[in-house]
C-alpha cells in the first residue's frame, strides 16, 4: 500500500510539476533573442506557412534546408542546441519514424532494391523510393515539430493565444482561453496544497478505500470551488463594465525587423512553391 | 436627495432564496464620506458591497444610487451601466476573483477598455498608478506569480484606474504585512481627500480610525446594530466583543494571570 501511494504522490507531484514547467515557465520566452523581438503576429504567420512549406515539400533538400534554418533560429534565439534537439527528437519523430519503418520494404513501397535478407524463410527487400519516401516523411515530421516547438519556446503562452485572433478566431473564445490559462495554475495550487493537507493529516499510508473516498471528496470540493469561481470573476468583470463582447488591449507594435522577416519568409514560400509545382 | 450617492431602506437579501445574508438594512451614504462596516465573519459585509455595485439586487426593500432604484433591468440599458460602473469601482475581497487576465497590465486596463474611454486617457492614468503603487516591474507578469500584497496592489489599480467617485472595498488589508497595510491605507487616504467616497468593509480595527468618519458595525442577525463616530465604536469594548471584533487576552504578571478585552486600533 505505502508503494502504491508513493506511486500516486510521485505521479501527482510529477504532473504538476510537468504542467507548471511546460505551461508556465517563460524563461526562455523573456530573453533577448532574435525570434523573441519579433512581433508575435508574425512570428505566428512565418512560422505556420514554414510548417505548411514543409508539409507539402517534395524535395528533401527543401526539408532540409528548412530543418537547418529552423536551427540557427533557436541559436539566434539564445536557445542551447542540446536542449532544442532533446525537445523536438523525443516522442514525435520517433513514433514518426517507427510508422514510417515499413514504408521502406518493397512490399508497401515497390522500386529500385536496395538490401535484401531473409527472415525465418520470408524474404524482405528494402527499396530506394521506401527509404526515400521514408526519410522525406520523418523529416518532414521532425522539422514541424520543430517550428511548432520554437514558436511556443520564443512565445509566451498568452500571447501565443493572443496570436489565434490573426486567425480571425472570436475575441470572445480568446479571452476564456486565457482565463483558463490564468486559472489553471490556480487549480494546480490547490490541488498541490489539497494533497500535502492531507499527507499532514493522514500520514503516508492510506487504505485503498479511503484513499478512494478522499480523491471523490476532492474532486467534488475542486469542482464546487471552480464553479463559485466562474460565478465570482464574473461578477468581477461586471463590475467592471464588461457586457459580453470584450475589448483588448493591442500593445504590440510592428517594425521593421519584422517586416523584414515576413519579406524574407513571403520569398521563401513563393520560392518553394515555384521550385515543387510549376517548374516541372 | 441632498448629495446623497446610496440610500438603503430595510434592504434584504438571501442567497438561493433561503440563506439570509442581510436583513432590514438601512443607511445612507453621502458623497465623500468614510465609512467603514465592521462586523464578524459572515455578517454580510462582502453581500452589502456587491449590493451597492448593482451585481446583486435586494429580495425586499430599496436601494437609490444616484437618485434612481438600483434594478436588474436597469442595468440591461448599456449606457447606464456604463455610467454607473464609471462612477462606482468595487475592489473584491479576494484578488484572485479580480485578477482574472494573462497579465497585470491587461488586467489594469480591463476596466477602463470594456467602458470604451480614450486609450490616451487610459495609458496617462496607468502611467500614474505605475509610479503611485510602484508596480512598473509587475505589468507584464501573470497574476499568479504575484504575492498577496502585490494582487491586492494591482486589484485596487484596475479599479483606481477607472477612477470612479465611489470605491468600494472589500477586505483591502486582509493578510497584508504591516507595511503594504500602511501603503494601501495611505492611498485610499489621498484617494478620499482627491473628492472620492470611500466605503470601507473590514473586521481589522487597525484601519478603521484612519479610513471612516462613520462606522457601521453589522451583526452575525445580518443587520445593522450600531453606528457612530470611529472614536466612540472602537471605545465600546462590550459591543465589540459582542460582535467577535475583539477577542479576551490572558496573559501573566509574575506570579499573577489575568484576562482583559484586547484590542489594537493602530501600527507602530
Amino acid at each position: 500500500m505505502k508503494r502504491a501511494n508513493n506511486f500516486i504522490e510521485r505521479s501527482l507531484m510529477g504532473a504538476l510539476s510537468f504542467l507548471k514547467e511546460s505551461i508556465f515557465a517563460d524563461e526562455l520566452a523573456a530573453r533577448p533573442g532574435f525570434l523573441q523581438s519579433l512581433d508575435p503576429h508574425v512570428k505566428a504567420i512565418t512560422m505556420f506557412s514554414f510548417i505548411i512549406i514543409v508539409l507539402f515539400a517534395k524535395s528533401m533538400l527543401l526539408v532540409m534546408y528548412l530543418y537547418v534554418q529552423c536551427l540557427l533560429l533557436a541559436l539566434c534565439s539564445k536557445i542551447r542546441l542540446g536542449f532544442f534537439l532533446k525537445r523536438t527528437w523525443i516522442f514525435m519523430p520517433l513514433f514518426a519514424l517507427f510508422i514510417a519503418v515499413p514504408a521502406i520494404f518493397s512490399v508497401f513501397t515497390p522500386g529500385e532494391p536496395l538490401f535484401r535478407f531473409q527472415v525465418s524463410g520470408i524474404a524482405f527487400i528494402i527499396t530506394r523510393q521506401g527509404i526515400s519516401g521514408a526519410g522525406l516523411f520523418v523529416s518532414r515530421v521532425i522539422t514541424s515539430v520543430s517550428y511548432a516547438t520554437l514558436l511556443s519556446l520564443t512565445t509566451k503562452h498568452f500571447v501565443l493565444l493572443k496570436v489565434l485572433r490573426v486567425f480571425k478566431i472570436p475575441q470572445v473564445f480568446v479571452m476564456v482561453i486565457g482565463m483558463c490559462y490564468r486559472y489553471i495554475y490556480l487549480f494546480m495550487e490547490i490541488v498541490e496544497n489539497t494533497y500535502l493537507a492531507i499527507k499532514s493529516r493522514a500520514g503516508v499510508i492510506i487504505r485503498y478505500r479511503h484513499g478512494q473516498h478522499i480523491v471523490a471528496w476532492n474532486i467534488a470540493q475542486l469542482w464546487q470551488r471552480s464553479y463559485q469561481l466562474n460565478e465570482d470573476v464574473y461578477s468581477a468583470m461586471r463590475s467592471r463594465g464588461y457586457s459580453g463582447e470584450p475589448v483588448i488591449l493591442n500593445g504590440v507594435k510592428t517594425g521593421k525587423r519584422d517586416w523584414f522577416w515576413l519579406c524574407y519568409a513571403l520569398t521563401l514560400v513563393i520560392g518553394a512553391v515555384y521550385f515543387t509545382y510549376w517548374r516541372r | 436627495m441632498n448629495n446623497g450617492i446610496f440610500e438603503l431602506k430595510n434592504v434584504h437579501f438571501a442567497y438561493l432564496g433561503k440563506f439570509p445574508a442581510l436583513c432590514g438594512i438601512d443607511f445612507t451614504v453621502y458623497q465623500q464620506d468614510k465609512i467603514a462596516l465592521i462586523g464578524a465573519n459572515g455578517s454580510g459585509k462582502s453581500t452589502l458591497l456587491h449590493l451597492l455595485d448593482g451585481l446583486i439586487f435586494p429580495g425586499k426593500g430599496t436601494i437609490r444610487a444616484f437618485g434612481r432604484e438600483l434594478k436588474e433591468d436597469l442595468f440591461n440599458d448599456i449606457s447606464y451601466s456604463r455610467d454607473f460602473r464609471k462612477r462606482v469601482g468595487l475592489v473584491f475581497q479576494n484578488p484572485e476573483v479580480q485578477l482574472f487576465c494573462p497579465t497585470v497590465k491587461e488586467d489594469i486596463v480591463f476596466g477602463p477598455l470594456q467602458l470604451g474611454m480614450d486609450k490616451a486617457i487610459i495609458t496617462e492614468r496607468l502611467e500614474r498608478l505605475i509610479c503611485v503603487l510602484d508596480i512598473k516591474d509587475l505589468l507584464e507578469r501573470p497574476p499568479h506569480q504575484l504575492s498577496i500584497g502585490e494582487k491586492r496592489k494591482v486589484a485596487i489599480a484596475s479599479t483606481l484606474i477607472i477612477d470612479p467617485e465611489v470605491l468600494l472595498l472589500d477586505e483591502p488589508t486582509a493578510g497584508l504585512d504591516p507595511l503594504t497595510t500602511r501603503h494601501i491605507v495611505d492611498l485610499l487616504i489621498q484617494e478620499h481627500k482627491s473628492g472620492k467616497t470611500l466605503i470601507v468593509s473590514t473586521h481589522d480595527l487597525h484601519i478603521v480610525e484612519e479610513l471612516a468618519d462613520t462606522v457601521y458595525v453589522v451583526s452575525q442577525e445580518k443587520r445593522i446594530v450600531k453606528s457612530g463616530k470611529p472614536q466612540a465604536i472602537l471605545a465600546d469594548f462590550q459591543l465589540l466583543q459582542a460582535h467577535n471584533l475583539i477577542h479576551i487576552h490572558r496573559h501573566s504578571h509574575e506570579d499573577t494571570t489575568h484576562a482583559h478585552p484586547h484590542l489594537h486600533t493602530e501600527h507602530h
